[in-house]
């Protein structure tokens, strides 16, 4: 009995010292990884809070001729957008549709967001709406750009289809050519290009819908309701 | 102290290219409005676009985090099977759309130019292939990681 009870003491005394021993291991592992780990996690996060710019301040005017609604409107889209992209041509349909929707209650103000490194004829045609805003006629002028984008887009010179375009849209003709040889023009287009760039706008078309920002038409078609109500309820 | 051999400086440049790649791309998405990622990931038309909403606020800190544990080698095993699975499913998504015929530059109209779907694919296979390795070479920590740096000291 004796020889038994001393072998279970050794025993069970040997397993306490080494779970004891394994157990201190393990949490001093365990507190070393969590330090280490949190340490690292926040190396990135600092250094995305240093540089992510969260305030961009107030959005410029835009000119009557370029925006569409009643001025006591509650809510304003402000489109910053590019006459060549494709996906601003196709988020026509649910802007359009919006617009419908919540008619009298939302204004819409265009703002020229050329992508002049991917498209070439983006300027051109932004400087082109200009000349039909200076005449009062930037809608149906916007609405034929975006109708006929696949036809002009690839063209060398799109000179010939904006006159086109200002000819169906019933501009004076000769004022339009005025203008669109006056590269004084291109002044407002760079404002809005770099108010864009301040804002971080980087893809076409960006929409803000009050703080909310959707980019293309399938985020506006998802959201744009939702975001337009959250706006009336403030 | 366990001496550096030439696997472990090798192991070290591949953590640091694949890490590196991580870390760039997680943090341009990061400090960018999430809004513009979250069209990028809506053209592919694979998720609703309030999932794509939701990844596109979660991904860029899952790269960060994992490109910097594998830069460190912290978790590395870990940090380069998730890092693998990053790029297995980014494979998966841009093969979908060769497959379905999409051209993605027609989704959406970015500013900067970007590499073409197939350079991008080879690209992304390069770094699904370093990623395993790293993943199979630390079974067990090597020097020169924080892996290593915890367990002796």
């Amino acid at each position: 009995l004796q020889q038994a009870l001393s072998f279970i003491v050794a025993r069970f005394g040997a397993s306490v010292l080494y779970l004891r021993s394994n157990l201190v291991l393990y949490i001093g592992m365990f507190v070393k990884r969590l330090i280490v780990g949190v340490f690292l996690a926040l190396l990135p996060f600092i250094a995305v809070q240093w540089v992510k710019q969260t305030n961009w301040g107030p959005l410029l005017s835009v000119p009557p001729a370029r925006q569409k609604g009643p001025s006591s409107a509650r809510v304003v889209i402000f489109e910053y957008s590019d006459f060549q992209c494709p996906s601003c041509s196709h988020a026509q349909e649910p802007l359009h549709h919006l617009m419908d929707l919540y008619q009298g209650k939302v204004r819409l103000a265009y703002k020229y967001f050329p992508l002049t490194n991917v498209h070439r004829n983006a300027i051109p045609a932004a400087h082109a709406a200009e000349c039909a805003a200076a005449q009062n006629k930037f809608w149906p002028f916007h609405d034929q750009l975006f109708q006929t984008q696949v036809a002009w887009g690839p063209l060398s010179n799109p000179t010939t289809s904006f006159m086109a375009i200002a000819q169906s849209s019933q501009l004076d003709i000769p004022a339009f050519s005025a203008c669109y040889a006056d590269p004084s023009r291109l002044g407002a287009i760079q404002e809005d290009i770099e108010e864009g760039h301040r804002r971080e706008v980087n893809a076409t078309p960006t929409f803000f819908i009050g703080d909310t920002r959707l980019v293309g038409g399938g985020p506006l078609e998802g959201d744009g309701a939702r975001t337009i109500e959250r706006e009336l309820r403030k | 102290m366990k001496k550096v051999s030439g696997i472990d400086v090798l192991l070290w440049t591949v953590r640091l290219a694949v890490g590196g790649v991580l870390v760039y791309a997680g943090f341009l998405k990061a400090v960018a409005p999430s809004a513009e990622f979250a069209a990028a990931i809506d053209a592919y038309h694979l998720i609703p676009y309030h999932a794509a909403s939701f990844l596109a606020v979660a991904l860029p800190w899952i790269e960060l985090l994992t490109g910097t544990y594998l830069i460190f080698g912290f978790m590395l095993r870990a940090s380069a099977i998730v890092s693998s699975a990053l790029f297995g499913v980014f494979l998966i998504a841009l093969g979908s759309t060769l497959a379905r015929g999409m051209d993605l530059a027609s989704c959406g109209c970015f500013g900067a130019e970007t590499l073409r779907p197939k350079q991008t694919i080879g690209v992304d296979i390069v770094l699904f292939i370093l990623s395993i390795v790293i993943a199979t070479a630390s079974r067990k920590a090597r020097p020169g990681t924080a892996d290593y740096w915890i367990e002796t000291r």
